[in-house]
């Protein structure tokens, strides 16, 4: 993302869409032209455990004696901290451990910081105990909405302003590129913040040895919260050891132990007994991260012809208490001729974090609702329109292609120009958007050890965060070994495992998928070397498959595999391996489409089917690609309609910190989604993780606006204003 | 080939303080060249300071890339 | 939450004998739905909680009607052939209420008696008037799902399902306390801030709901609209039961309750004028929702409601005329 930016531009690289990494065909690690397992629909190897309860995540952690700790939060949006007496919780009968982790003189930022902490004997001893602390406050003015910090007369809550502005952008001639435009528009758009909503909280067990810590964390990295452990408890960091065995999903808002998670540390480490620190939901929503709000007046330009011209955008948004919450724009379409400013606008709210796509949601929605704006003044099909406007065709920009293909399968050509004019109160429209990710990833190393009895272990320090990546290994282990997927056992999320990387911008498959090929690979080079003689082949000529260790071209001439591993004796082969090149890549294309219905009397939109086309390299599982589709399809839906992080605008205060009014889809609000995998293998492994979420709200948008003939410019996309559009329509708006 | 380190061009061991993080420093990728130089600079970057674990100093002030450098004044920088 | 003791009430006796008079000190748990939640919160600090799930759970033909024991579940209530024959409009609303979980736990006693959703009265953070605080923060604040109808000087609506179909149907419920029982029209037991500021309806604590009785339904043709935003576990933002007594396509006798835009159930008698001796039409029904939201006057953000409103009392009215006897 931005360190990304910052180096592709510290290497000059600005073209347009430079040629993305493809998969080199030589090495001698290359996935098989013909797989057996690869690209088909595997079942989860931990399915069964998952929907039978028996998965342990973080969170069901249970370890002799162990303690439950809550954190004390701060009630109000910008204070100093004058005092805490920990005196009263401490006398409680139960309580074994508490601390301080705002020191006097020191300020909370938002409602929900962190202030102390308590450990007990039960949640509900340590619940009632944090309530027994006394903290004194100095309450100081703050700022609970953008509006209000950048009034001229706004308090000054953040040191260096309220305010940041970003330098100018501008590429082209803009003053050239509006004066060849035929059409102008001019118009304002807006997002909300939207939480990450991981069905399991943020948090940890942790438990110390000695010296040694153990921490049972719900995190994306094993390997980097180590470090986060280590680093800010002052301790080596080999005596620290992450677990993640199972995880109920991070979205990007889990890279280190957090404030909890070095507070569990602390209290246990007082308390001499494991401590479960876990969040509950209304801390999820408050402290554990957000995607930023993005607001954007625009001005841009078309040509008679359906050419863009230009595009002025000044925009702003906010990413909480000091973070940033930039997002890129004008998204994918080519303006020739552009500028663009950003502020990043400072509130008293709970800090942003990399959420699913950092920035893309945001900008993909902005644009796309414009380019739907643009179409209908040059009165040309939304489709037409951008393929005319589109960077070049490329492995990694295939939009062109996809926008085709989906249309056709989508049934665009009975969509209906803007403003649906069937009688009745329920409005159909259709509407479509555009997305890009990077999704290259590197440096993972694994083991693999092949026992004397036939057991293939696999071994990798990365992380499942819940989409499928044990089954991922075993998947292309036992297609390396010429074994069924069965016959895997797959250790993965520990730090004591070799190193892989955090799982964060859908990097995981890209790197770990190459890793335990070459992994595999190297395993099976070693087997040959002990079976050779038994053949009478070199070991070079020797391969495995159907369960089979024999001379390549004839499956006739060897041992099954329990044979092969027999001649191992007592000493098993255990080989390390590394992600290489030429195996995975980078850049990803796809389009989706929506159709929604929305009744114009209730102003209730609903989405009733979606379609994504998307491409993400080789495809590992077509079932886990799929599903991480379907997940992100979803999740667009609900930034699209439902979801929206409210603060009150006189306290900075959530009023919806639950998921009672803070509205996640449900099953009833899952519309029919079809999804077109556009398997490329000869690109290798890319991420999937983020870019099916990126067009979806902006997709359904434009067809919310298709439905009606107004536009919202604003999501979620409530009742509220969908209503309100109609009555600005009927008051002689335009649309 | 050597271990893989993040090269995170935002926070670097010689100019920013040894206790600033960003989700960046935690991941392995590599970038597409058209994703990287795709609509400009923009920042979403998150930063903690592993002395908090927040996204302030231990001083109260912001942790970022812009001011935890070296020579900033601020006491509570390695 | 903070402790309490736990009381298991056999019957109605020992029920009451656990109550007290001072509000807020004792209350009773049936499904526990809202109760919990409360107690999570600590919206509710009870000394004591009394489990009143003994209490009569059946339904049974009543004089002509039917008689709901208040610990009836939610799912035994819309699933039961005379209701769902008969009392549309109820069993419709019951089978709306939140998720198959709660249905399948959440009691009618307990639908009907459940403290308001508004988000400044169920987080801590906020001393709104209704708990004892200075000022109601909906009012300059976030009221986008507050009161168009009878509000102030707290601006809750009403969340029970069940209480705006049973006015519709013209139930009463049977109360028991230490000065013996009494029947209780539904409508009358619902009280705006008004009068009752820190609790909803004229129950005293030392009472007890036991009963729903349901009225004849005389054939009525009746229906319950309800306007949510998503189709999954949701509030709505407004909703409409109505009973009609039709005399071929003339309406003879309407009754027009209202959900979740007022702080109570809200009868709209202007609604029922306007559809008295008047031939059932599309025409009929928009002149009705707009009779019934005639008095509305909005907040800052939830103007809307009146609109979604209007459509409720419209679609209920016309699904209802449509609907068979």
């Amino acid at each position: 993302m931005a360190d990304e930016t910052a180096r592709a531009e510290a290497e000059g690289q600005v073209a347009e869409v430079a040629a993305p990494a493809t998969a080199n065909p030589n090495s001698p690690y290359a996935w098989p032209k013909e797989s057996r397992l690869l690209s088909t629909r595997v079942n989860r190897i931990d399915g069964t455990l998952k929907v039978a309860g028996k998965a342990k995540y973080s969170y069901d952690m249970q370890r002799p004696g162990m303690l439950y700790a809550r954190i004390l939060r701060s009630p109000h949006p910008h204070a100093r901290v004058v005092s805490v007496d920990l005196g009263p919780a401490r006398a409680m009968r139960g309580v074994k451990a508490a601390l301080t982790i705002v020191q006097p003189g020191a300020k909370v930022m938002y409602v929900g910081d962190e202030v102390a902490a308590v450990a007990a004997t039960s949640e509900d001893i340590a619940r009632d105990a944090i309530r027994a602390i006394t903290v004194r406050y100095e309450v100081l003015p703050f700022l609970a909405t953008v509006e209000q910090a950048l009034r001229p007369e706004a308090p000054a809550v953040f040191e260096g302003g309220n305010v940041k502005e970003s330098q100018v952008e501008e590429e082209g001639n803009l003053q050239a590129g509006f004066a060849a435009a035929a059409h102008i528009v001019e118009q304002a758009y807006n997002t909300q913040v939207q939480t990450h909503v991981s069905l399991e909280t943020h948090g940890c067990v942790c438990e110390w040895d000695g010296d040694k810590l153990t921490a049972w964390a719900s995190t994306q990295a094993v390997h980097g919260t180590r470090e986060g452990f280590a680093t800010s408890l002052e301790i080596p960091q080999a005596n620290v050891r992450v677990i993640t065995e199972h995880m109920g999903g991070g979205f990007g808002s889990k890279f280190g132990p957090d404030v909890q998670g070095v507070t569990c540390a602390k209290l246990a480490r007082e308390a001499k007994a494991p401590v479960h620190l876990l969040l509950d939901r209304r801390e999820e929503h408050l402290a554990s991260g957000n995607r930023p709000s993005a607001y954007a007046r625009i001005k841009a330009g078309v040509s008679a012809d359906g050419m863009l011209t230009a595009f002025d955008g000044e925009t702003w948004g906010t990413g909480g208490a000091g973070a940033a919450s930039g997002f890129p724009l004008p998204y994918i379409y080519a303006f020739p001729n552009r500028r663009r400013v950003h502020k990043d606008v400072y509130i008293n709210a709970g800090q942003q974090r990399a959420m699913r796509a950092p920035g893309h949601p945001q900008g993909c929605f902005i644009t796309e609702m414009l380019m739907d704006e643009l179409a209908d003044r040059v009165k040309m099909d939304p489709i037409e329109f951008r393929i005319r406007n589109l960077p070049p065709q490329a492995p990694n920009a295939m939009w062109r292609e996809y926008f085709k293909i989906g249309a056709q399968r989508f049934g665009w050509d009975k969509r209906h120009a803007t403003g649906d004019q069937a009688p009745g109160p329920i409005k159909r429209g259709m509407g479509c958007a555009a997305n890009r990710w990077g999704g290259g990833g590197r440096g993972t190393q694994a083991q693999c050890e092949i026992l004397p009895d036939g057991g293939v272990v696999m071994r990798c320090g990365t992380q499942d965060l819940g989409v499928g990546t044990r089954t991922l290994m075993a998947i292309i282990t036992a297609e390396t070994l010429g074994l069924p997927v069965s016959a895997i056992k797959v250790e993965l999320g520990d730090s004591n495992l070799p190193f892989s990387g955090g799982s964060g911008g859908s990097t995981t498959a890209p790197a770990v998928s190459p890793a335990i090929r070459v992994t595999a690979s190297k395993a099976l080079q070693e087997l040959a070397g002990r079976v050779a003689p038994a053949l009478g082949v070199p070991a070079d000529q020797i391969t495995a498959s159907d369960g089979r260790v024999h001379v390549k071209g004839d499956p006739s001439r060897g041992l099954s595999w329990a044979d092969a591993c027999r001649r191992l004796q007592t000493t098993p082969i255990s080989v390390n391996g590394q992600w290489e090149a030429g195996l995975s890549a980078s850049g990803t294309s796809g389009v989706q489409f929506a159709e929604v219905e929305v009744d114009v009397e209730t102003g209730v939109a609903k989405v009733s089917r979606i379609l994504c086309v998307q491409d993400c390299g080789l495809v590992v599982n077509q079932l886990a690609a799929e599903s991480q589709c379907i997940g992100a399809m979803i999740m667009g839906v609900g930034y699209a309609l439902y979801e929206d992080r409210i603060l009150d605008r006189n306290t900075a205060t959530m009023v919806n910190p639950n998921m009672e009014w803070y509205l996640v889809p449900g099953m009833s609000d899952v519309p029919a989604i079809d999804i077109m995998l556009m398997n490329q293998p000869e690109r290798g492994v890319i991420g999937i993780g983020e870019p099916p979420t990126i067009s979806t709200a902006a997709a359904i948008a434009n067809a919310v606006a298709n439905a009606i003939g107004v536009r919202v410019r604003s999501i979620p996309i409530t009742p509220q204003k969908v209503l309100a559009a109609l009555d600005g329509e009927r008051a002689g708006g335009t649309l | 080939m050597t271990h893989p380190v993040p090269e995170s061009r935002l926070v670097t061991p010689d100019l920013h303080c040894a206790h600033l993080r960003h989700k960046g420093m935690y991941v392995l990728s590599t970038p597409d060249p058209g994703e990287a130089a795709h609509a400009g600079r923009w920042d979403a970057t998150a930063y903690w300071c592993t002395r908090t674990q927040k996204a302030s100093g231990p001083d109260g002030n912001a942790a970022n890339a812009a001011c935890c450098v070296a020579g900033n004044g601020r006491n509570c920088c390695h | 939450m903070k402790p309490f003791a736990y009381v298991k009430a056999a019957n109605e006796h020992q029920a009451l004998a656990a109550l007290t008079r001072e509000r807020g000190k004792v209350l009773p748990l049936a499904g526990g739905m809202d109760l919990v939640s409360l107690l999570k919160d600590h919206i509710a600090e009870p000394d004591r909680v009394v489990s009143v799930k003994g209490l009569d759970a059946t339904i049974t033909a009543a004089d002509g009607g039917l008689r709901i024991g208040a610990a009836t579940r939610l799912v035994d209530l819309h699933q039961h052939a005379v209701v769902s024959a008969q009392y549309k409009a109820l069993a419709e609303a019951a089978a709306e209420v939140g998720t198959p979980q709660i249905r399948n736990l959440g009691t009618v006693g307990g639908n009907l008696l459940q403290r308001p959703r508004c988000w400044y009265y169920r987080n801590e953070e906020f001393a709104c008037l209704k708990k004892g605080g200075a000022r109601c923060f909906s009012v300059d604040g976030e009221n986008q799902f507050h009161a168009i109808l009878g509000g102030g000087p707290c601006h809750i609506v009403h969340p029970s399902s069940l209480a705006v179909p049973l006015i519709a149907f013209n139930a009463a419920l049977r109360i028991v306390g230490p000065r013996g029982e009494k029947q209780v029209p539904v409508e009358e037991f619902f009280e705006l801030p008004d009068r009752n500021l820190y609790g909803e309806t004229m129950l005293r604590p030392d009472e007890l709901v036991t009963h729903v009785i349901l009225p004849p339904a005389r054939a009525a043709r009746s229906a319950t609209y309800e306007v949510r935003f998503k189709q999954s576990h949701d509030w709505p933002i407004a909703f409409a039961s109505v009973a009609l007594q039709m005399q071929g396509s003339t309406v003879a006798e309407a009754r027009v309750v209202l959900g979740a835009v007022a702080p109570i159930p809200w009868r709209s008698p202007a609604a029922e004028a306007v559809l008295k001796g008047q031939t059932m039409s599309d025409a009929l029904a928009v002149k009705a929702a707009e009779a019934a939201l005639a008095d509305a006057s909005p907040m800052s953000h939830n103007a809307y409601k009146v609109q979604v409103a209007r459509t409720a009392v419209k679609r209920a009215l016309l699904q209802a005329a449509a609907a068979t006897a």
